[in-house]
This record gives structure tokens, sequence and C-alpha cells, in this order.
């Protein structure tokens, strides 16, 4: 039996991330940060197989900035991000002239809040599973 | 208005008057101008942007009541001050029911007119002020509809999934009753941040970006995608949609909004119609301009409530008719019309319906080409 894959949820609202992280139980080990801080703490004192990212946290986007640190590291930048935000259109708000998908990182992609559970489920199989499958190609 | 000083517009037609006026103030901080007439006054007045006004009541021509309404018609923050001879109070009295601030019988010395200016000054920059305060009280009105829509936007979301959550572990736990309870819960949660969803997208999306994505479209596919949305609604109340749409009909634009906005309207028209109703939907290349129209043989639109249609919020009298709605749909319809370049306009007949019509510069057009919005944006006037 494979080992049970693990996954990082940031997010400064603790009821929404109790939400969000009794769906991912079920198929994972779940870990919590309640802000950008604590979430790179966690990602560089353990290894995840996938990020749950919240952007709108604390004064304005602070999720955005740990998006683009994430970016820039050589060993992060491989992990799949899933970007959990509460209006698709908020983005493109708070950042005129860019593509309403962020592409903060180089995998990632983005769900509206509140997220289907099932749904949830599938994204966050198929981007671990991208993500296995490119770690193997090369 | 410049932080101390001012500007000053004399109105006399007695040179003598304007002559003693400007000898007191010479060298004080104030800038003077003047005209012996209402007419030059006037011109003067559209030049100069003066913040204080001192208008003689008696003069050949254009009299001075008539240069104080020209005057609170042209802005009316400037203050107006009135010259006035002896015994002409009940004059006075009616210039300040026109706008006038305050009078000066003449003659006067120059202490009092002195201490007029002043008084007329800070008045004046009471009521600029007021303006100011005005106006940010509106963007506040404006900012807190978004802000609050957020602030409800954050709870709502946690609730939904926690509720998503329990539907699922409690599958099978709890009676068919209860499961169905919390069904109704997380359903009508989605509405509510639905609702919430469409007064935050009327605020404060900014439609402004939405160039860059435009591309070729054929009208005709937005509007069959909009019909399709609509045709549930439409089935249900066994409302007839007959579409009208000429292939050779393309603009430059986004094919997603363009297909929202004409939901919006194509919606509407299958809301307020009558059980058995037909809506027409027709998009045709007329010159220069895509002309989508869409008539219904709904309720139509009382004439009172035709020049609000596109504001945001705006009702009317639909709100005490039962029918739903945020009062949004029209608002963000006529922000995506007009990102296009583009104008909406509405008419109506009460009773017999409505006709929307929705006209976008034509691809091929200079104006649709030089990518910058043209033509009037008109709002809903009836016809």
């Amino acid at each position: 039996m494979s080992e049970r894959k693990k996954v990082l949820i940031v997010d400064d609202d603790p009821d929404f991330v109790e939400g969000i992280k009794a769906i991912l139980d079920t198929t994972y080990d779940t870990e919590v940060a309640y802000n950008p801080k604590e979430g790179w703490d966690a990602l560089k004192s353990g290894r995840f197989d996938l990020l749950c990212l919240d952007i709108m946290m604390g004064r304005g986007a602070e999720g955005v900035m740990m998006a683009r640190k994430i970016r820039k590291d050589a060993v992060l930048r491989e992990m799949p991000v899933l970007i959990i935000t509460s209006l698709r259109e908020q983005i493109a708000f708070l950042f005129p002239g860019q593509a309403v998908h962020p592409g903060f990182v180089p995998v990632d992609e983005l769900v509206e809040k509140p997220v289907d559970p099932d749904m949830l489920l599938q994204k966050a199989a198929a981007m671990i599973a991208a993500a296995e499958a490119r770690r193997a190609a090369k | 208005m410049s932080e101390a000083g001012g500007r000053i517009l004399l109105i006399d037609d007695e040179e003598v008057v304007l002559d003693s006026c400007r000898a007191i103030l010479e060298g004080s901080e104030y800038e003077v101008l003047a005209a012996t007439g209402g007419a030059e006054g006037l011109e003067e007045l559209r030049r100069g942007a003066p913040d204080l006004v001192f208008v003689d009541l008696k003069m050949p021509g254009m009299s001075g009541m008539e240069v104080l309404d020209a005057i609170r018609a042209i802005d009316p923050t400037i203050v107006c001050v009135v010259f006035t001879g002896f015994a002409s109070i009940a004059l006075a009295v009616e210039a300040m029911q026109r706008g006038a601030r305050d009078f000066l019988p003449k003659p006067f010395t120059p202490d009092d007119f002195r201490a007029m200016i002043r008084r007329g000054l800070e008045w004046r920059r009471l009521v600029v002020e007021a303006a100011a305060l005005r106006q940010e009280r509106e963007a506040l009105r404006e900012n807190f509809a978004a802000i609050v829509s957020h602030e409800l936007r954050s709870p709502l979301g946690a609730i939904q999934q926690n509720l998503f959550v329990l539907l699922k572990e409690l599958s099978g736990v709890v009676s068919e009753d209860q499961q169905r309870r919390l069904e109704r819960m997380s359903s009508r949660l989605s509405d509510l941040l639905a609702l919430v969803n469409r007064w935050l997208r009327g605020f404060s999306v900014d439609f402004s970006n939405l160039r860059e994505s435009f591309g070729e479209v054929a009208i005709a596919g937005p509007v069959a995608e909009a019909v399709e949305s609509a045709r549930a609604e439409a089935t249900r109340k066994a409302v007839e949609i007959e579409v009208e749409a000429d292939s050779e009909a393309v603009v430059w634009g986004d094919a997603g909004t363009l297909t929202e906005a004409l939901l919006n309207v194509i919606g509407n028209a299958v809301k307020y119609s009558r059980e058995g109703g037909r809506v027409q939907v027709s998009a045709v290349r007329r010159d220069e301009k895509v002309v989508v129209s869409v008539t219904d043989t709904g309720v139509g639109i009382p004439e009172a409530d035709l020049p609000h249609l596109f504001d945001a919020f705006y009702r009317g009298q639909a709100a005490s008719s039962g029918v739903g709605g945020a009062g949004i749909g029209l608002a963000v319809t006529r922000r995506i019309v007009e990102a296009h370049g583009g104008t909406i306009t509405a008419t109506s007949d009460p009773g017999r319906g409505s006709t929307f019509v929705i006209a976008l510069p034509a691809l091929g057009t200079p104006a649709a080409s030089e990518g910058t919005p043209s033509g009037q944006v008109s709002k809903g006037e009836a016809g």
C-alpha cells in the first residue's frame, strides 16, 4: 500500500479550513497553516505533494506574495498549487491587466470558494498524479 | 479656489462703481474681474471661474435677476452677492430667493465691501467643501456595498463549505427528512452567495481591461448561447423565443461578456413576459453597427422608470411586482456594452411590452478598429 500523500492548506479562515480539511482528510495527510508565514515554515520543514492556498489573506492578497515566493524557489516550484479563492474576478480586479488565471507558479489551478467536495478531491488527485508523471519523465 | 485670496467678479453697468471697487481692492490678495453688463459678465464668469460674484440688480439689458439665474445654472457653488440701491429691500429679498447669498446696499463703505467679500469667500469655501464631502460620501456608498458584499461572502462561503462536507458525511446517517433539510440549507445559501457575487460584480469588477481579450466575434454565437441559457425559464412559462441572427454581423469584442450582457436582456424579457408570451431576438448589421434588439410582449416599463433602468440597484416598479432580482443585471449590461464602444437603449409601451436595443460598432468600421469607444452613450429614453 502506497503511503498517503501530504497536503498543506494555507488559509486564514479556520471555519473554511475545517470544511476543506474534512474533505481532504478522507484521502490525504493534511496539515494546516493559518497565515502565509506559518505556511512558508511548514513548506520549508516538510515535503508536500499539494498546496491548497487561499490568496486573500491578511491585508489584501498576502497569499499572492507567498505564491510568488514559491515560484522563485527551485524545489518548491515543482509542487502543484491549488489556489482557492473567493471570487475569480477579484483576481482580475486586484491585478488589473493580468489574465484572470494568475499563473503564479508553473503548475497551479484555481477553484472558487465554496468548493464542491468531489471536485476538490478530483482536482487534488489529478494535480498530484500530473506532478508525479512529470517527475518520472525527468 | 486659491489658498488665500480668491477670484472676484464684479458686474455693474456703472463704471464708477467698478472703479471704486477696484480701488478698494487694490493691493489685496484678491484677483478682480469686472464686466459692465449681464451678458459680458457671464462670459467673464465662464472664462475666469470666479469664487464670488457681485451683481448689480438694476442694469440695462439683461437684469441682475436673470444673471443670478444664469450663474446658478452654470455653477451653483459660485457665491453671488447683489448690489442694491436704497429702498429696494424687496428686490434684495427676491434676489436671495433666486440664489444670491447676501446683498450690499449702495452706497457702501470700503469696510462694508471688504467684510462682505470675506463672508462671501468663507461661504464659498464651505460650499466647495460640502460638495467635496458629498462626492466622497457617494464614493463611500459605492465602496460600502462592495466591502459589505465582500465581508458577507467569506462567512457564507465557510458555512457552505462545511454544509457540503456535512451533507457528504451525514449521508445515510441522518433521516431522509433531515438530509432534505440540509440540502435546502445548502441550496438557499447558494442563492445567497450568487446574489452577493452579483452585487460585487455590479460594483467592483473593472471592465476597462476587457479590451485585452477582444477578438472577432460573430454576434450570432453569443446570441445563440444567451438564448439557450434563457430557454429553461422560457419553457417553464411557455414563452416562445424567436431568433434571427445575421451570420455576417461581426463585432470586435469578448464573447463571454457579450453573452452575459445579452443573457441579462433576454432573461429579463422572459422574466417580465406573461405566460404564453413571445420574445423576439434579432441581430443584424445596419450600416456601421451591429444591432441586437430584444422585443417582448410583456408587462412593459413605466415611462418614469426608463431613465433609471441602467442604474445599479434600480428596480422601479418591478420591486413591488414580486419579480425577483437585485437590480444589477442591466447596470452590468450597460457597462459591458460601453466597454465594447456600444450603446444600449430601451423603449416601452406599458402593458404591451418593451424593446431593448444594443448597438455595437461592426467590425471593419473605423470606430471598431480604432479601439476606442465611439458614439454617445445613451441611457434609456422613452421613444
